[in-house]
């Protein structure tokens, strides 16, 4: 009876011991994890928080490296000193970021809606040619629009930009939109058209507001894009349509590039995307799941 | 109205334009790269010249397999260390737990910085005397105080490197973490009851059935990784010398410094023909539904 | 008002066939029923008449109008779907005045139609509501109501209860009776349900395979089969089917033998026999005896099975009729009750 209870003593202590070594285990990882995640959040955010700091450092604390110093405003009310042209710049993004999207709204949804709901010959064909243009390389594109707007007098225009930007983000939109469209049940469609509406009409007073929280996405999404748009807006402005994503490299002195400004333009130019990046963030990861090409 | 004729209004202004955009292009710089055309000289086309531009780049310009092989390394490391670190970041995303709410939000920050402002960025904190990174790193390491990152060649890729995967792992991490949760957990649970250890688990068991997406994503990332050059123009210019020069890059320097469009052209194009060749495969296994 | 016509009227889609070769007329005012299993063509059958499929082949008339090259807004016609395909996004009231509104009724007209509308189904409260706020039966209603407002040629309805729980569908078959009654407006409802097909149709079209196996009224398609399909279809319980082979007017099949049928001499036959015409008897007094199967209370009745050579026949008796799983029972039938069918053609032997 005693060995008995002996080895069910031994046992117990054993399991007990598992048990807690299990448990420290545990608690172990859990606190690595802890760390980890610590450590992701410094990653995401340095660079971005520098940044700010630098914005709002006085030209001789950018130049040493400290976290601490004192605060001005000087590089902002600096940054829209007339010699370095930034409201131009502001006002030719926004034109050119509007535009863009104003136009290729109508053209994606058009283009979504018949991808699908309607049946005709090539289908799959052309949506999967529309996506693939985004493997086209940019300076493949770039050279001979560069050769074509220069014959045609059309270099530093908006509407070369313009151009430009609808190509790239046109597919995207396509492809969001017509995610959204898809969801929407086929009967509340031929509800409408039973109810005597014509194929536009159904477009318009059915699939249109149904579908705008994924037209909102695509737009938000496009906006961005364009906002954040680098090559063609270097290659294709000279100095009337330069958008701010350019501008950004142009303050230049002899010293070298001056660090203070380029963050406070940098803040301008960023805040805003972070803003709708969060609006946008849900349908973002549903849009990423599906291998959206950018 | 038939459907037919309905979708063809529907579809031809999205078709007149995407088609102007890019099989204009494509047209013309195949048909660029086989002319000269300086710019310095005039914006006409000059002389047919057949495949002369391509040779120039395969057999006589010193520079260009040199481009190619850096275009080889960046690419490999981009992706490899962009996939890696998404993967680790959907993994660890995907359990419940503090924090995690707030890092997942704050996680697509990076994908909306330009990636010409992130490389503007680095440039300024890789600065040896006042850089943040610069100086955070020679903290950690003395042994790389004054190191001028920009100034060599193996430095100079790692920081760009290290800048593309803060820009893309994020997006990356969110298709995985997709990837991930569409995996029925039973069969994880199945494998543990079987005996078989986290590690295990991981290997026989969850990779597999993540492989078509990581797939995908590697194509992808490999395709983004092919056009990265924003980030070059600001932050290191493709230099120092040619040690970051890519292929795309290489392909801008010398249509827009030295105006040979005509080279510039076939050059492009060797880069489109490698894209394209991505994309079959793309389509392959993104649409195999 | 009209009645609604096809004339040879097929669909195909590549080599499989939906609906073969279909000639029906409904009369005006009529409430035809097209009931069917899932697949046999007659949702397809609807929505041609709708136009929202267009027909491979033949004629389909609505009126004095062939409707073939018309747009579903030129046919007058007015459908409930299934899933009542309402508009999420507008009120109930803007939902029921849509096709006004697209007509070009003025402001005035509309509203005064579509409080006319949702009075008769007993929407008024909730006009200013959108359908995300109502609940399954409400929805129904503001199908119907859009569909009412503008006194369409035909109505159309697919299923339209067959998402509702069991008690609102009871309660929603008697409204759709009341109004058509109350409007005599020609319609053609589809459904699986053949309760439903009983308690409204003025007649039935059964389906199967694209055609139709009987068109008559309901008591006829009750009592009086066209086919095996329709005999088994209709009835719940389903009707008994025994096969087996007929001589001299007398059915054989194993462990069974019945007199008094008729029809002389044939091989392959089947027999059948609804439930409710079988009767339950002590053993010895009966057809034959066999050992119960299984037995079920209804509530208004008690359903008897018993097994036979290997083969199950259901019976109908007495709500207070009691016995146990593996008791011998007697089983009764009227021969007059019969129902003759030919085996290899599946067609009924009228007698």
């Amino acid at each position: 009876m005693t060995v008995i209870a002996h080895q069910a003593s031994v046992a117990a202590a054993a399991a007990i011991r598992r048990r807690t070594s299990r448990q420290r285990k545990r608690a172990f990882l859990r606190v690595a994890e802890q760390l980890v995640l610590v450590l992701l959040a410094v990653i995401i955010l340095f660079p971005i928080v520098w940044m700010v700091m630098t914005a709002f450092k006085s030209p001789r604390d950018v130049y040493v490296y400290t976290m601490w110093f004192q605060p001005t405003l000087e590089n902002f009310s600096e940054v829209f000193n007339p010699r370095w042209r930034i409201r131009e710049k502001i006002i030719n993004s926004i034109v050119i970021s509007v535009t863009t999207v104003i136009i290729a709204m109508p053209i994606a949804v058009f283009a979504a809606y018949a991808f699908s709901r309607l049946a005709f010959p090539m289908k799959r064909a052309m949506f999967q040619w529309i996506l693939l243009t985004q493997f086209i390389p940019a300076v493949t594109i770039v050279l001979p629009f560069y050769v074509m707007f220069r014959q045609l007098g059309l270099l530093d225009t908006y509407a070369a930009l313009i151009i430009v930007d609808l190509a790239i983000v046109l597919p995207y939109a396509i492809w969001t939109i017509k995610g959204f469209i898809d969801a929407i049940p086929l009967e509340t469609e031929e509800a409408a058209i039973v109810d005597g509406a014509g194929r536009f009409r159904v477009l318009w007073d059915i699939v249109v507001p149904m579908a705008r929280p994924g037209i909102l996405t695509a737009a938000i999404f496009c906006f961005i894009i364009t906002w954040n748009e680098f090559l063609f807006g270097y290659l294709l402005s000279r100095q009337n349509v330069v958008p701010l994503s350019v501008g950004i490299v142009g303050f230049v002195l002899e010293r070298g590039p001056v660090w203070e400004l380029i963050a406070a333009t940098g803040i301008i130019i960023t805040i805003p995307m972070f803003f709708f990046a969060m609006m946008i963030q849900r349908h973002f990861t549903k849009g990423m799941n599906l291998g959206a090409v950018r | 109205m038939t459907q037919r004729r309905f979708a063809a209004i529907l579809l031809a202004p999205a078709f007149l334009l995407v088609a102007f955009t890019t099989v204009y292009p494509m047209v013309t710089s195949l048909w660029t790269s086989l002319h000269v055309l300086n710019l310095a000289k005039s914006v006409q086309l000059g002389a047919f010249v057949g495949l002369e531009n391509y040779q120039e780049a395969f057999v006589h310009d010193l520079e260009f397999w040199g481009v190619m092989r850096v275009t080889a390394v960046f690419v490999v490391l981009d992706v490899s260390l962009t996939i890696l670190c998404a993967l680790g970041i959907a993994m660890l995303l995907l359990r419940a737990g503090f924090g995690k709410s707030i890092v997942r939000t704050l996680i697509i920050l990076p994908f909306a910085m330009s990636p010409a402002l992130i490389g503007i960025s680095w440039r300024f904190m890789l600065n040896p005397d006042y850089g943040a990174f610069a100086r955070t790193i020679a903290a950690i390491f003395p042994a790389m105080r004054n190191v001028d990152y920009l100034a060599s060649p193996t430095l100079s890729m790692m920081a760009l490197v290290s800048a593309d995967v803060w820009h893309w792992a994020p997006y990356f991490a969110f298709m995985l973490m997709g990837g991930l949760a569409a995996i029925p957990p039973e069969t994880q649970e199945a494998a543990r009851i079987d005996g078989a250890s986290n590690w295990r688990v991981f290997r026989d068991v969850t990779l597999p059935q993540l492989a078509p997406v990581l797939i995908v994503a590697i194509i992808l990332k490999s395709v983004f990784a092919l056009k990265v050059f924003d980030s070059i123009v600001t932050m290191t210019a493709g230099g120092p010398g040619h040690s970051t020069t890519t292929l795309g890059f290489f392909a801008y320097h010398i249509g827009f410094r030295n105006y040979d469009f005509g080279y510039a052209a076939a050059v492009a194009y060797i880069l489109t023909g490698i894209l394209f060749l991505l994309s079959l495969s793309y389509m392959r296994f993104a649409f195999r539904k | 008002m009209a009645g609604v016509q096809f004339k040879r009227v097929s669909k195909r889609w590549g080599d499989f066939v939906g609906v073969r070769d279909l000639d029906l007329i409904v009369e005006d005012k009529e409430f035809l029923v097209l009931l069917g299993p899932s697949g046999c063509g007659k949702t397809t059958t609807m929505r041609m008449v709708a136009g929202l499929e267009e027909p491979s082949g033949g004629e389909i008339w609505i009126g004095e109008d062939m409707v073939n090259d018309m747009t579903p807004r030129e046919r007058d016609v007015a459908m409930v779907f299934q899933n009542y395909g309402l508009y999420p996004h507008m009120s109930v009231r803007d939902n029921i005045g849509y096709p006004l509104k697209i007509r070009g009724l003025s402001k005035a007209e509309i509203i005064r139609m579509v409080d006319a509308a949702a009075a008769k189904v007993e929407l008024g409260p909730y006009l200013d509501r959108k359908p995300g706020q109502l609940s399954g039966g409400q929805r129904q209603r503001v199908a119907l109501a859009r569909s009412l407002v503008r006194t369409p040629r035909v109505f159309l309805m697919d299923e339209p209860l067959s998402n509702l729980d069991a008690k609102l569908r009871v309660v929603m078959r008697a409204e759709l009776k009341h109004l058509h009654h109350e409007l005599q407006i020609t319609t053609i409802y589809v459904t699986h349900d053949q309760m439903e097909a009983m308690t409204l149709a003025t007649r039935i079209a059964v389906m199967n395979h694209g055609v139709i196996q009987q068109l008559a009224a309901p008591e006829v398609i009750y009592n009086d089969p066209a086919n095996l399909f329709v005999a088994g279809f209709i009835g719940s319980p389903s009707m008994n089917l025994m096969s087996g082979k007929l001589a001299d007017g007398t059915f054989h099949a194993a462990g069974l033998t019945v007199s008094g049928i008729g029809g002389g001499t044939r091989d392959n036959v089947v027999l059948g026999v609804r439930p409710e015409d079988v009767t339950v008897t002590a053993t010895g007094s009966g057809l034959f005896d066999a050992p119960v199967y299984a037995f079920e209370l209804t509530g208004e009745s008690v359903l008897v099975t018993v097994t036979v050579a290997g083969k199950q026949i259901a019976a109908r008796a007495d709500r207070h009729f009691r016995c146990q799983i593996g008791d011998n029972v007697g089983v009764r039938f009227d021969a007059a009750r019969t129902y003759l069918f030919d085996a290899t053609t599946d067609e009924r032997i009228r007698l």
